[in-house]
């Protein structure tokens, strides 16, 4: 980049309530709430809800960066989660490959399939792309099915239980809840400052009108590919990360239609194309999924479900731009505009 | 400087523009009028790259520009400010700006560059805070020919620049076209405002169902009858 540089791009003091491109005290004090529920010493099973929150509000952010920011909506990201989730998993437990750099290994590879994805199919508008994206997540799946001698197939893969520092394991869920809301942090940076970055305009204006940018000399097709390579690597560590929480890999779980509409449907809950709307989403609809699975799956199965979706619908309905929205509207109420 | 060359150009199978031959110098306004649907937008958008398929040449300063995509073509000094102004509503008037400034040739002068569009148009630079689409009508044109400026262009196509206009922008547009002339810029500029554009323009061209039928200096074809008739209603 050169020395010029346009004011716009310059640091601006802290606002209340989440604003494009700028940290706000709202999500400093989310942080510091997360924080202390880390160290609070909960319950096992709340931990557990805890950190699923933690990890899918991250893989809500890497998905919001394709979806929400580059207007790429991908019910495919679960091949990304897998591709990561199996190359940190086999290159520890079959070269001894620690997943402190197994994790940037799979990262990059899912990256690579990002890219491959975006230059094959970006072309492509609103549903063909969409199905495109699940057709090659299927492809994976069964790529990661019937390669056995690598993938270990439709068994999966298993880590060893045993708790160390340099294999990743822990034995205490307060740690694993500490990386996971790491992992969300330094997603939500990226995003941040993403949105505050010339990369970031590039990738609105080709999403809001694809013919102004490019008329105004903006590559779209290189803003998609980036940006689905960037959301593709993260969502690879994300899976990394799943796979040492859970130290097993279903392929049938790890690359799944229901994972991959899982990651699309926290930001359009919370709030697409913003950076606090996919945590916002994973805040209310992990817990409440995980909550009413655990409270209500075994005693009247099914139910659990019936008011998830009920919960879902009303969120919809009530707040087409999602959780950011109505708290944008909110706080909008009171400030100069 | 730009040459159009036995230009077709088709939408599927429906041809819109036949033989299209246009010649614009440097430092020249060359207007483009032409009734609804006569094919004026679908030429700037050749001219651009964007969408319609084509046969026929495309020069800038003598070199082929018609293979290149519409992004490339900023590059070049070949920059359009679209049909309906085509602004990112959500962005500030500061980021529409550094959108237009893409090319590393532009983005190294990008802050000398924004200066001089603010000085050619205050009003942007006193709303460079403000949500784009929170503007006017007339201020989102600036903007629109600001954010084309901030490429650095040697040939700017300006695609109904007034549609929607106050007549109070209008007469602004046309004062900052002249005043983008006199710095040297080229302008082609495709109008339904048949008066306004052929009294600035040096030359025009009359487009009728994607054919050049005529051409001339500005002030000669105001005089035509034929065109009198068709286009100014008197």
């Amino acid at each position: 980049m050169s020395a010029e540089t346009i004011p716009s791009l310059s640091p601006r003091r802290m606002a209340w309530f989440p604003t494009r491109g700028r940290i706000s005290w709202f999500e400093i004090a989310l942080l510091l709430i997360a924080c202390a529920l880390v160290v609070s010493g909960m319950a096992s099973s709340l931990q557990d809800v805890l950190l699923l929150s933690f990890l899918f509000g991250g893989l809500a952010l890497a998905w919001n960066i394709a979806g929400g920011y580059a207007g790429l909506i991908s019910f495919g990201h679960s091949a990304f989660f897998g591709v990561g989730a199996y190359a940190s998993t086999i290159l520890s437990t079959r070269y001894g490959i620690t997943p402190w750099i197994g994790i940037w290994i799979g990262a990059l590879i899912a990256a690579m399939f990002g890219a491959v994805l975006a230059l094959i199919c970006a072309r492509l508008r609103g549903p063909f792309f969409i199905l495109s994206t699940l057709a090659f997540a299927e492809v994976v799946r069964i790529g990661a099915l019937n390669w056995s001698s690598l993938t270990g197939g439709a068994e999966g893969l298993s880590i060893m239980p045993a708790p160390s520092l340099i294999g990743m394991v822990f034995a205490s869920k307060a740690a694993y809840a500490a990386l996971m809301l790491f992992y969300l942090v330094a997603v939500f940076a990226i995003t941040k400052g993403l949105e505050a970055s010339r990369f970031g305009y590039y990738l609105f204006a080709i999403r809001d009108n694809e013919d102004a940018a490019g008329a105004a000399g903006v590559n779209p097709l290189l803003g998609r590919t980036a940006a689905l390579a960037l959301s593709a690597a993260l969502t690879g560590i994300g899976g990394s990360l799943f796979a040492q929480y859970f130290l097993y890999l279903d392929p049938t779980y790890v690359i799944s239609p229901e994972l991959s509409f899982q990651f699309a449907l926290l930001p359009a809950v919370g709030g697409l194309g913003t950076a606090i709307g996919p945590v916002l989403g994973s805040f209310l609809i992990t817990p409440l999924s995980e909550l009413l699975r655990s409270y209500l799956g075994s005693s009247a199965v099914g139910l659990h479900l019936v008011i998830y979706s009920f919960g879902l619908i009303v969120v919809m309905l009530y707040f087409p731009a999602g959780l950011a929205g109505a708290l944008d509207k909110l706080t909008r109420r009171g400030r100069p505009r | 400087m730009l040459e159009v060359k036995h230009l077709d150009a088709f939408y599927g199978a429906v041809q819109v523009l036949h033989d299209v031959n246009l010649f614009v110098g440097k430092g020249e306004i060359v207007g483009l009028v032409g009734a609804n649907a006569a094919g004026k937008s679908t030429l700037m958008f050749t001219l651009a790259g964007l969408r319609t398929t084509h046969q026929g040449e495309v020069l800038l300063d003598g070199v082929a520009v018609d293979d290149l995509a519409a992004y490339e073509r900023p590059k070049r000094g070949l920059v359009l400010v679209p049909e309906r102004r085509r602004l990112f509503p959500f962005m500030t008037v500061l980021e529409n700006l550094e959108i237009g400034a893409y090319a590393a040739e532009a983005r190294a002068v990008a802050r000398q560059t924004l200066d001089e569009v603010f000085a050619l148009l205050p009003v942007l630079a006193e709303r460079r805070k403000q949500i784009a689409g929170s503007m006017s009508g007339g201020e989102q044109q600036m903007l629109a020919i600001g954010r084309a400026l901030m490429a650095k262009p040697r040939v700017l196509l300006l695609d109904e620049p007034t549609e929607g206009l106050a007549p109070i922008y209008v007469k602004l547009l046309f004062d900052l076209i002249v005043s983008l002339r006199a710095s040297g810029l080229t302008v082609m500029i495709v109008e339904q405002n048949v008066h306004h554009v052929l009294r600035t323009a040096d030359r025009a061209y009359v487009l009728e169902n994607g054919r050049i039928v005529m051409e001339g200096k500005g002030a000669t074809l105001l005089n035509d009858d034929r065109l009198k008739t068709a286009y100014l209603g008197l």
